[in-house]
């Protein structure tokens, strides 16, 4: 299914699980409980391209991420960086190729280190060299993420909010990864600031050919900086493909609920107002048997509550997990704004 | 507007905030309590933080309860002995207050049924349980729910739904705006998301730098916004794809608010600001149909 040369990075069947602290009676015969944070999943991120993890909190897309990063260890499944199996390389290694970048600079920078000594530091660690050709590679990862020399030698403090994150950022590019992670990059950041940003990693990709995993509960922000969009809930990967078609035309009724969940800044078209939403994301250590989204889908049937979806190809590169895709093949989600618009009549709703 | 800034250091330095007829501002702090939750509530952007963490629901909104009701009947709200005194009317001075916050069957029976109109499906069990074993959406439900039970004339909702996921801001919006017309309450939603007042907002002002900049009804405002820093805001929202638009941030920061600019407060970051816009400061005008404006491009 997938081609190995042309693709960063791969998971194959992936899974994380978290064990849950056992009963405090040492003799209790209850079985171990787990939480199933990531639970078989299967991505692939194309060379130069964005791939988004989009889903609510708890649906395990941040535990992919680390999982991804090695800041932690999967508990199954493989990880291939470039065709290579990433358990068998050195930490090291991996570092080189793949950089992530924390949501909220404050606490993902030092403090106290001036910005080039943060941003050299995983250039001194991994590639080495003299300090001049550390400077040097500094330099112009500060240069690329618009910050100036001067601004080089201050400490985070002194920089506005969406300056730090240009920050981790020129740090995440300085040795010169493959792939970075984005882990919800622009949530701390006030609008305006989030538009620089994301025209700044769209420049970066362009000029470096870079690939980013983004992770993201933000619908616009995947929609704008993505070509292919996973969808996860409860730990399992629901649909799967091409940004542009799953932004108008989602399968899944989850990704369905949520395209049209997420407000647009379109007074004319209130999706928001015009659905229903049935109760809330299940706890992970006992998910729903079957499909997970079944207590709360408008589609649900008797084999939703027994049997799980497999991920099957609804069109070209396309995939979804729902015994019921067949029904939803005529939904449409508009999500245009007003900008660009000729605005309606007023008084259309 | 409620009155809840510590003061010093804030204090409101000049204008009237004008209630049904009444200038809060001018109002005693013993005068404006009795307006505070009865008339205008406040709904704030963390439900675990403004709940408290060691009482059950059940107790918080009976308190809320018990305050309107000892305000209708002319007692001073500010009091818990006088909250305590409606229900068990004998009680010692000497001892140490401490509210229990009984539930009687009256109070609990009005708390289910404020939770039934936030469509809390379990309302009686929810009574039972302490905030931090809600989820995010359910706390914020309670919230609204205690807020709404003061029967409130305006409910002040500062950013309620920023720290909810998608879904869940979608059910609680869609619940605040249906509350509008089944309790007659008007809401003044407080958000940085453009996206979310055009969704729910009859009317949007527009701020910046602490002042009002634009003021219109939400279908002008979207199809024809006029101030600048109005245009930039809009151009910032993330629409399409990379392939199909370009963001155009704004450039630069908010200013310094201790010493702001002398002219217009957006001058500096403004693509069209002129010479004027730097000496002084434009007034809010209407252009037309409440369309209300701050910026020299519509006249003086």
């Amino acid at each position: 299914m997938v081609n190995e040369t042309r693709d960063v990075l791969v998971t194959r069947d992936l899974k994380k699980y978290f064990p849950l602290r056992r009963s405090l009676n040492p003799f209790s015969k209850a079985e171990r409980r787990v939480v199933k944070a990531v639970d078989g999943v299967s991505i692939s991120i194309p060379r130069g391209k964005t791939v988004a993890i989009v889903g609510e909190s708890g649906c395990g897309k941040t535990t992919l991420a680390r999982t991804v990063a090695q800041l932690i260890a999967p508990t199954s499944g493989e990880i291939l960086l470039d065709g290579r199996d990433m358990s068998t390389m050195k930490r090291k290694d991996v570092y080189k190729d793949v950089q992530i970048v924390f949501q909220d600079p404050d606490s993902s920078l030092d403090p106290r280190k001036t910005i080039a000594d943060t941003v050299g530091e995983p250039v001194r660690g991994l590639h080495g060299g003299t300090n001049r050709a550390i400077d040097e590679r500094v330099m112009r990862s500060l240069a690329a993420v618009g910050l100036s020399e001067e601004q080089a030698y201050r400490i985070p403090k002194q920089l506005s909010g969406g300056q730090r994150q240009r920050v981790a950022i020129a740090r995440a590019i300085a040795p010169s990864p493959k792939l970075l992670i984005l882990d919800e990059p622009t949530s701390a950041l006030d609008a305006s600031v989030q538009a620089q940003i994301l025209r700044l990693l769209i420049e970066l990709q362009n000029e470096f050919g870079l690939s980013y995993m983004l992770i993201t509960h933000n619908i616009a922000v995947a929609q704008y900086l993505s070509d292919v969009v996973a969808v996860m809930y409860a730990g399992h990967l629901v649909e799967y493909g091409p940004t542009k078609t799953i932004m108008a035309r989602p399968r899944h009724p989850y990704t369905i609920t949520l395209m049209t969940a997420a407000p647009i800044a379109n007074p004319w078209k209130r999706n928001l107002l015009n659905i229903e939403i049935k109760g809330e994301v299940p706890s992970a250590i006992n998910p729903p048997t079957g499909c997970r989204f079944n207590p709360r889908c408008p589609y649900v049937g008797d084999v939703c509550t027994k049997v799980d979806p497999p991920l099957e190809e609804v069109s070209p590169g396309h995939l979804v997990a729902c015994h019921f895709k067949a029904q939803t093949a005529d939904v449409v989600v508009e999500r245009r704004t007003t900008s660009g618009l000729a605005a309606p009549e007023v008084g259309a709703t | 507007m409620i009155g809840l800034l510590p003061s010093p250091p804030a204090k409101v330095l000049e204008g009237s905030i004008v209630y049904k007829g009444t200038d809060l501002v001018k109002l005693k702090p013993k005068d404006l309590r009795s307006y505070r939750g009865t008339e205008i509530a406040m709904i704030f952007q963390e439900p675990l933080t403004s709940l408290n963490p060691v009482y059950k629901v059940g107790s918080q909104m009976a308190e809320a309860i018990l305050i309107r009701e000892s305000r209708s009947a002319g007692l001073d709200a500010a009091d818990p002995e006088a909250i305590e005194d409606l229900h068990k009317p004998v009680r010692k001075k000497s001892k140490p207050v401490k509210p229990k916050r009984k539930l009687t069957p009256e109070l609990r029976k009005e708390a289910m049924e404020a939770l039934k109109l936030v469509r809390i499906a379990d309302p009686e069990q929810v009574l039972e349980r302490y905030p931090f074993e809600l989820s995010g959406g359910m706390r914020q439900r309670v919230m609204i729910a205690m807020a709404l039970s003061q029967r409130p004339k305006l409910l002040v909702a500062d950013e309620p739904t920023t720290a909810l996921d998608v879904t869940t801001q979608a059910q609680v919006l869609k619940l605040m705006k249906e509350l509008i017309t089944e309790v007659n309450t008007s809401i003044m939603l407080i958000t940085h998301d453009l996206a979310v007042a055009s969704q729910v907002a009859d009317r949007v002002v527009v701020m910046y730098a602490g002042d009002v900049v634009e003021d219109a009804g939400v279908y002008d405002l979207f199809s024809k916004p006029l101030h600048p820093y109005t245009k930039g805001l809009l151009s910032c929202i993330p629409t399409g794809s990379k392939d199909d638009t370009k963001l155009m941030p704004i450039p630069g920061s908010v200013p310094d608010l201790v010493h702001p600019p002398v002219g217009c407060r957006y001058a500096d970051r403004c693509p069209s600001a002129m010479d004027i816009c730097r000496t002084k400061p434009p007034k809010l005008r209407d252009v037309g149909s409440g369309h209300k404006v701050s910026c020299f491009l519509y006249g003086e």
